[in-house]
């Protein structure tokens, strides 16, 4: 061939030298990806740092009991919501019953009360003061503690059975999608080998549902590591309690990132079993035909039993404490509102619309990287970047104070090396850190949702875009913004809520004399004063509901055979 | 030159490798198909030449300046190409007309309106302009997108199966649509198919690319159908009778009598392709072999049927294409004899033959 032509054709004008490992797009990831694992990776660095080793003297003493307790915390909550929430799942499945399409979105509302809330609630009502023991008492004309028992609410089991009613619908969710999944053609084999409805339920359907089943235990269990009202105001000792204890109390930062670290052991176990499942799920879901499935009607004292078997879980969970928190809030109106209640829900709403549009942007930055770039190390890194969900607050603040703090010098120490003056700690005890803290726990919802929703978008749009003449810049702002505007408003209402919620990194991270509603209902309910807070919290379970409405409508209208993969509900159900 | 040149292209994902030292050349105003089997690689090779994928080894060059080798890589939007996909790609959030001027950036936008304008009434899709992707039919979705890629007025055009997701009964006159508008526009355009009838009707030239991502042979529509250089190639188009044998004395004997052989050495193992069409029945008043009608099925425009050789009831059986209906109890005996237009045989380990028309090709696809 023509060789000569080779030699002498001109370079082109926009030449980019493929070898050059600098990209804007690559480094910008490893940038923001490393700025957000900062806090993970000081935990564990710290943990490991030979020093002051308190590992023997925790071990002695505190570590026996705080890791009792976690796993008793653990195994209760695990075992109540699974119950409750694969046995409500099933029921508005596979029957039909008074109520049964109203129970379907209603069983979720108890995922918008914060575990806390509903502990101050419950409190409230079942302390030795509070209405029902005085009723009893007046009822039965007891007038000590001594003459009747009743059940301590302030203990473990206390906090297992509050986690409980609040984080079942995790569990619920997920098992309904896998039972909705489940092709009717199983089940009826399966009736027509000769197994009844329960034999079948437990013989076919709840093996089929195991994967999505453990992907909703190990969610819950997250959620009951990161627990820390509830544990702080029951004081029972669990691990993530004891991180808050050592730090603050004792001013322990060493040992209070090795107790950090013994956390971690537990979520990396919690993740693998949720991976486990996950990889499982996709051979669980059996094939088939998705006909409407198939309602056992019930009658009798079963369709009774059905109808208080899933009021239960939403009375107690949701519209008892909610009426509780109404109620309240209207007796207490003036009070809360004397109590600055404006100036913490506009700091709550500040910080967390804050932290949701911080988590868009990154998010978007990255999942668009990855989708741009798709380096092996770059989906590792994010990969890492949305472990912050699974870590507990309380460990995660521990990261972000440390690493924060030894920035803060080292920027201070530069600057009066350089320029004589000291900056002092810059971004320490800041809004700054408890936005960041946000940010490295929540990034996981917003770059999960986008990332979803990015995959969706065929990559022939970017190739069009481009060939037509459009950089990556223009091709991200003119195609695929508008073509995932809805996901990334769904991921801003999900980051948004849980930062409204959010307590353990707040708690530790706020500047002094700084409330957001979380911390203010969690301090005034310290302070037995919660009438005064629950107008906050209130407002925080508000909140709260929007996005269980939005998943409540995604679920009435994913019929069989239309979500095959229950994808959203996943995703949203994170 | 003007349009596009690729040099010693080849590609590799992971340990399976796609394009094996490919060039081609697509002249300005000339269409060339490149035609072959799906995964073979076409469709990589023209997601390199658009920029989509970074280049592993080889040269690229677009009207005389490289944009793509070993150390240098021009990205898509510099490129000045035009890409039209399978699936076409059509922005959903964007209306036709939107579509259309998305590729306009360096004009006003009362310009850019108007060429795209002159474009949709080119592909005679003016009266849609403010419908969405989704609200069109597939062929108005293909000639949206074809008005889109053309708009910016590209040097080089590359299409990714256009008309695969068109029903065949649409399929034909929007092809014919398709070239009028390309050829009007000039535009050196590459496409890649796998449907060797699409590459015939299109293409002033195909290249015929294999399984292993190597280009087996170049040439006019016409010289890929009457002379295949490889089995692959013979067999792109339909149904084969095969047989197999050794040269002898310079020719090869099969159930029709001997072939003519000349051009390849005596004693070579070959393997001998008919066209079904190629095996012509007649009466016993034209020289061949007696055969007899074992099947017949009429496909319509012709019949296709099975025969075998009166006097050999284990032989093979052939497969016969002949025009309109054929009724074997009309003619008796049939006899049977090739021709040598439809024949071509292959050495069996797979090398190429050569001979006067070869030498001819050869010349001419090398310019």
């Amino acid at each position: 061939m023509t060789t000569t032509t080779l030699s002498s054709a001109p370079v082109h004008p926009n030449v980019r030298n493929r070898f050059a490992w600098f990209n804007f797009w690559t480094m910008g990831a490893l940038a923001i990806g490393g700025v957000v694992i900062l806090p993970i990776v000081t935990v564990i660095y710290m943990a490991f740092t030979p020093g002051d080793d308190i590992w023997a003297h925790l071990l002695s003493t505190v570590m026996p009991n705080y890791v009792t307790t976690t796993l008793t915390l653990m195994v209760g909550v695990g075992l109540g919501t699974m119950i409750i929430g694969v046995g409500t799942a099933w029921l508005v499945s596979m029957c039909r019953f008074p109520g049964k399409t109203v129970f379907v979105w209603a069983l979720l509302l108890p995922l918008a009360m914060p575990a806390y809330v509903i502990a101050y609630v419950y409190t409230d009502i079942l302390e030795y003061s509070g209405p029902l023991q005085v009723l009893l008492r007046e009822a039965f004309g007891w007038t000590t503690r001594r003459d009747y028992w009743f059940p301590e609410i302030r203990s473990t089991g206390g906090a297992i059975t509050m986690m409980t009613m609040v984080l079942y619908p995790y569990v619920y969710i997920l098992s309904r999608a896998a039972f909705l999944e489940q092709s009717v053609g199983v089940l009826e084999a399966s009736r027509m080998l000769g197994r009844g409805p329960w034999q079948s339920f437990f013989s076919v359907a709840l093996p089929l549902a195991r994967p999505a089943i453990v992907v909703g235990i190990s969610l819950v269990l997250m959620e009951t590591l990161n627990d820390f009202g509830t544990v702080d105001f029951f004081a029972v000792s669990t691990i993530t309690l004891g991180i808050y204890d050592v730090w603050l109390n004792m001013n322990n930062v060493a040992g209070a990132a090795q107790l950090a670290v013994v956390v971690l052991v537990f979520v990396m176990l919690l993740i693998f079993a949720e991976r486990f499942a996950r990889r499982k799920q996709k051979f669980h879901n059996a094939g088939g035909t998705y006909k409407v499935l198939p309602g056992y009607k019930l009658s009798g004292w079963r369709r009774n039993l059905a109808v208080v078997v899933c009021a239960l879980p939403v009375s107690f969970g949701f519209v008892l404490p909610g009426f509780v928190l109404v109620m309240n809030s209207v007796t207490y109106f003036d009070a809360a509102l004397s109590a600055e209640f404006y100036r913490y829900a506009l700091n709550s709403v500040m910080l967390s619309s804050l932290a949701a549009v911080l988590a868009i942007i990154i998010g978007v930055f990255l999942a668009y990287a990855v989708r741009l770039r798709g380096e092996r190390f770059l989906k590792v890194l994010v990969r890492f970047c949305s472990l912050g969900y699974a870590i507990p607050g309380a460990v995660l603040a521990v990261g972000v104070l440390v690493s924060l703090g030894g920035f803060d010098n080292a920027l201070d120490g530069f600057m009066r090396q350089t320029f004589g003056l000291s900056t002092g700690l810059l971004f320490s005890g800041t809004i700054a850190a408890v936005t960041f803290g946000y940010l490295v726990r929540f990034l996981a919802l917003s770059f999960g949702a986008i990332e979803a929703s990015l995959e969706k978008v065929t990559p022939n749009m970017d190739g069009a875009a481009r060939s037509l003449g459009h950089g990556p810049w223009q091709t991200l702002m003119r195609v695929h913004m508008p073509l995932i505007r809805t996901s990334i408003l769904t991921a801003a209402i999900l980051v948004f809520v849980d930062c409204m919620k959010e307590l353990p990194l707040t708690v530790i991270l706020r500047p002094f004399d700084f409330h957001t509603l979380a911390t203010f209902v969690h301090q005034y309910a310290s302070d037995e004063q919660f009438g005064e807070a629950s107008l906050a919290a209130l407002a925080i379970v508000g909140f709260g509901i929007i996005p269980v409405i939005s998943l409540s409508y995604a679920m009435t209208r994913s019929r069989p055979g239309l979500t095959r993969h229950g994808g959203n509900v996943q995703k949203a159900a994170q | 030159m003007k349009g596009l040149h690729i040099f010693g292209l080849s590609h590799a994902y992971g340990d399976n490798q796609v394009l094996r030292d490919v060039g081609l050349m697509v002249p300005a105003g000339e269409l060339v198909c490149l035609l072959g089997p799906s995964g073979c690689g076409k469709s990589t090779l023209l997601r390199l030449a658009a920029g989509l994928e970074p280049l592993q080894h080889g040269t690229i060059v677009i009207n005389d300046t490289e944009v793509a080798n070993a150390d240098l890589f021009v990205p898509p939007e510099h490129r000045r190409i035009g890409l039209m996909f399978q699936d076409y790609a059509l922005f959903p959030h964007l209306s036709v007309i939107d579509n259309v001027t998305f590729g306009l950036t360096a004009m006003g936008s009362k310009e850019a309106h108007n060429r795209a304008m002159d474009m949709l009434d080119q592909v005679g899709m003016h009266t849609h302009i403010d419908k969405h992707p989704h609200m069109l039919s597939g062929g108005q979705q293909q000639r949206v997108a074809l008005a889109r890629a053309l708009a910016p007025k590209p040097e080089l055009l590359l299409l990714d199966e256009p008309f695969s997701g068109l029903d065949t009964s649409m399929r034909a006159r929007i092809r014919e649509q398709t070239l009028d508008v390309l050829k009007r526009s000039g535009v050196a355009t590459l496409m890649v198919t796998h449907d060797p009838e699409e590459a015939m009707f299109m293409a002033d030239r195909i290249k015929v690319m294999g399984d292993e991502g190597r280009i087996l042979q170049a040439g006019r529509p016409h010289d890929i159908f009457y002379h295949p250089k490889h089995e692959f190639v013979a067999r792109l188009f339909g149904m084969m009778n095969r047989l197999e044998g050794v040269v002898e004395k310079g020719q090869i004997n099969t159930p029709f009598g001997p072939i003519n052989a000349r051009h390849i050495e005596d004693g070579q193992q070959v393997s001998v392709l008919v066209r079904p069409e190629g095996i012509h029945l007649t009466d016993n008043s034209i020289p061949g072999v007696n055969v007899e009608v074992l099947s017949t099925h009429l496909l319509g425009h012709d019949s296709l049927m099975r025969v075998r050789r009166v006097d050999d009831h284990d032989g093979l059986e052939f497969h016969v294409r002949v025009h309109n209906e054929f009724d074997p109890a009309l003619i008796y005996p049939i006899n049977a004899h090739v021709e040598p237009e439809y024949t071509f045989i292959f050495p069996r380990d797979g090398g190429r033959v050569f001979d006067q028309q070869d030498r001819r090709d050869m010349e001419a696809s090398d310019e």
